[in-house]
């Protein structure tokens, strides 16, 4: 299909909700994914540092667009820094109807919240490094995220030390 | 795909996709909503397991946005949740 049309479907799929509910309800199940025991916070949500990773096409307006020519999609992600300018970013997703998030990035990237909870305390810190990435993969483009994408955003997380991450989709 | 595909943590507001934080430039409703997704990861007792949270597209109230002022459209609309028109 074509570029327009996945645009077209996903503005369709915006003013007749029940149409993306019964798309949703016929994707597969990742099954291969076994679900982790739940690690307790360890500290508390007022001294943790706090990552997000959204799946809404979100990236700096200087990096690779995703790729929207293949139909499964695009498997890899993109790292956004924490003290990102929000202008900077882009969009790229033909899948669901952006236009409210390209006007305010926050609607699926709230890193701007973020900042302010952490100001007023509600949040201890934000985490250095973000990711990007793209929902609505299927095919060879799950695998890639599962496979070495997810290893590295796991340590991508670790290594800055992130005790809580939030993952929004688009 | 939620119940599909579920996080370890889940929860579920009842807004728009792309709009999954609130509406554009509502502070106070995102903040809100960003607040309570982060505050569920106590209150989610199982993995893989789903909080819908108490919050309705454009009804409030909602607290009074941390730290810097709303765009205009946005602060009518805060005010009318605050005040509670529209209900």
């Amino acid at each position: 299909m074509t570029r327009w049309w996945n645009q077209l479907l996903s503005r369709v799929y915006g003013w007749v909700p029940a149409l993306s509910e019964r798309a949703g309800r016929r994707l597969r199940r990742v099954d291969q994914v076994p679900l982790p025991r739940l690690a307790p916070l360890a500290t508390p949500l007022s001294a943790s540092r706090v990552g997000i990773v959204t799946a809404g096409g979100v990236h700096l307006a200087a990096d690779p667009p995703f790729d929207m020519q293949d139909p499964e999609g695009d498997g890899s992600f993109r790292v956004i820094p924490g003290d990102v300018a929000v202008d900077t970013l882009r969009i790229t997703h033909d899948y669901y109807d952006h236009r409210a998030a390209d006007e305010d990035v926050n609607c699926v990237f709230p890193i701007e919240r973020l900042r302010e909870l952490v100001a007023g305390g509600d949040v201890g810190a934000v985490a250095p490094r973000h990711v990007g990435l793209m929902g609505h993969l299927s095919g060879r483009q799950i695998e890639r995220l599962l496979g070495r994408g997810t290893d590295a955003i796991t340590k991508l997380f670790a290594t800055d030390g992130v005790d809580l991450v939030l993952t929004v989709p688009g | 795909m939620l119940e599909g595909t579920p996080a370890p943590r889940n929860v579920f507001v009842p807004f728009r996709l792309g709009q999954v934080l609130g509406e554009p430039g509502h502070v106070a409703q995102q903040q809100a909503v960003l607040r309570a997704a982060l505050g569920a990861v106590t209150g989610v007792a199982d993995s893989g397991g789903l909080l819908e949270l108490p919050f309705r597209w454009k009804r409030g109230p909602y607290p009074v946005p941390i730290g810097i002022a709303e765009r205009p459209s946005a602060s009518i609309d805060a005010q009318r949740d605050l005040d509670g028109v529209g209900r």
